[in-house]
């Protein structure tokens, strides 16, 4: 079993699947994760299951592994059915970070409608990309990554394949901007389509990790004191970026939400009225 | 345990001697976590050296009392001040010093340590009070000590 325990959780999934699903009992992502590079035995620790339900799962999945190699049953009540997710409680800096996911998951959310109006032949059609690609770059990843990167993860062993998979998710969602950016000069709409979604797939399953597990985690082992400095420290980064940054994008959110929500609105308006006139599409 | 019919929770008579059995690891002397004298919030100083960038800890009185390892676990490493909500004169003062531990000492963290009985959350509404008055933000800890020296809760308020 140590040599599972020392595997890449991908590698462990791939070989044994039901493992995947004895995870998913206990609220354990990995299937989806799109690095999987984490240790097994960091998985179970990261998650701060009660010990009772630790060694549950480590039975389950020693079970599954070795189906014919004898193993004691723990005396604990096996968790049969799903755990329920507990009210994670965040320090203050780490509060900031959960809340500043909130806006970013706004503009996630609004992906979808903005694939459906988005037009690269008119000049305000290009500007809202523009104008997302600045919302990512200078919100999401200088305002909100930045903090993560240059203070927050500095608090942690930085080898820790839970933070090079993080760190591996930024570098990832700048590619997919930076090839937003290269689709629009050349008037590429399908590709411009196609990388905000993988920019949407491989956010909401990075903030998700990072609200649950990672957060929580880097919580638990920090002292008084080091929450003290990493407030203060967030105060500093986003005096230098400039306090009026964050007011600047919660507008623009609420603004694009506006937005989309007409011209969704009214090209439904109209796709029903020429679907009624006409009896279907044109 | 025995307990009497006063009305007020935070003076309701209450017995636990039986906990004496309970007691673990009593050998050997432990070493005092205070730091600084004075310690009661009326008479602490923000100007004094030891406040200054401070994790510092706002205790109700009775906490020390109440809590086994008050020392060890929660006064070590910080600066403290002391004060009773119930029973203290004058704790208009109390949010003006706090709010000047917070911009001028610049202290790093504050961490109120209360009673569980109702008059003790005073304290924390006096801290909350000197934080919504100050400039500078910070966060601050609000722990909940049973009367039996348990920890009941802990929260960030801010």
């Amino acid at each position: 079993m140590e040599k599972y325990l020392n595997t890449p959780i991908k590698e462990v999934i791939t070989r044994f699947t039901e493992v995947g699903t004895i995870l998913e009992q206990f609220n354990i992502g990995c299937v989806p994760c799109s690095v999987g590079s984490c240790l097994l035995k960091d998985v179970v620790n990261i998650h701060n299951l009660p010990d009772a339900q630790k060694i549950d799962l480590m039975y389950l999945i020693e079970k599954n592994i070795y189906p014919d190699r004898k193993i004691k049953k723990p005396k604990i009540k096996p968790c049969a059915k799903k755990i329920d997710n507990k009210e994670i409680k965040y320090s203050p800096p780490i509060k900031r970070l959960v809340d500043e996911h909130i806006l970013i998951k706004k503009l996630l959310a609004l992906i979808p409608y903005i694939m459906e109006i988005l037009d690269v032949k008119t000049k305000s059609g290009r500007e809202l990309i523009v104008n997302i690609v600045d919302f990512i770059r200078s919100y999401a990843d200088k305002f909100h990554h930045a903090k993560e990167e240059d203070i927050l993860f500095k608090y942690v062993d930085n080898n820790l394949d839970i933070i090079n998979t993080m760190l591996e998710d930024h570098k990832a969602g700048r590619f997919h901007v930076k090839s937003i950016v290269d689709a629009l000069t050349k008037g590429d709409k399908n590709a411009i389509i196609k990388h905000l979604m993988e920019y949407k797939k491989l956010l909401t399953q990075h903030i998700k990790k990072e609200d649950e597990i990672l957060y929580p985690w880097i919580d638990r082992g920090l002292l008084i004191t080091q929450v003290g400095e990493i407030f203060s420290k967030f105060n500093e980064a986003e005096k230098n970026i400039g306090e009026k940054a964050a007011k600047k994008y919660k507008k623009f959110i609420e603004d694009l939400e506006n937005y989309t929500n007409k011209c969704v609105v009214k090209g439904r308006r109209l796709l029903r009225r020429t679907t009624t006139k006409g009896g279907r599409l044109k | 345990m025995s307990a009497s019919n006063c009305g007020c929770p935070g003076a309701k008579m209450q017995d636990f001697r039986e906990k004496e059995s309970e007691v673990k690891d009593e050998i050997g002397k432990r070493a005092s976590q205070l730091r600084q004298w004075p310690i009661q919030l009326h008479l602490v100083s923000p100007q004094a050296p030891y406040f200054q960038k401070a994790d510092v800890l706002i205790s109700a009185d009775c906490v020390g009392y109440a809590l086994g390892d008050f020392h060890k676990d929660y006064l070590k490493g910080k600066t403290i001040a002391i004060a009773c909500p119930k029973l203290d004169e004058g704790q208009e003062s109390y949010v003006e010093k706090i709010k000047s531990l917070i911009e001028d000492a610049q202290v790093n963290t504050i961490t109120i340590m209360t009673m569980e009985v109702p008059c003790c959350a005073g304290l924390v509404a006096i801290a909350q009070e000197s934080l919504a008055l100050s400039k500078r933000k910070i966060p601050v800890k609000s722990i909940v000590v049973g009367i039996k020296g348990d920890i009941l809760s802990e929260d960030w308020v801010s």
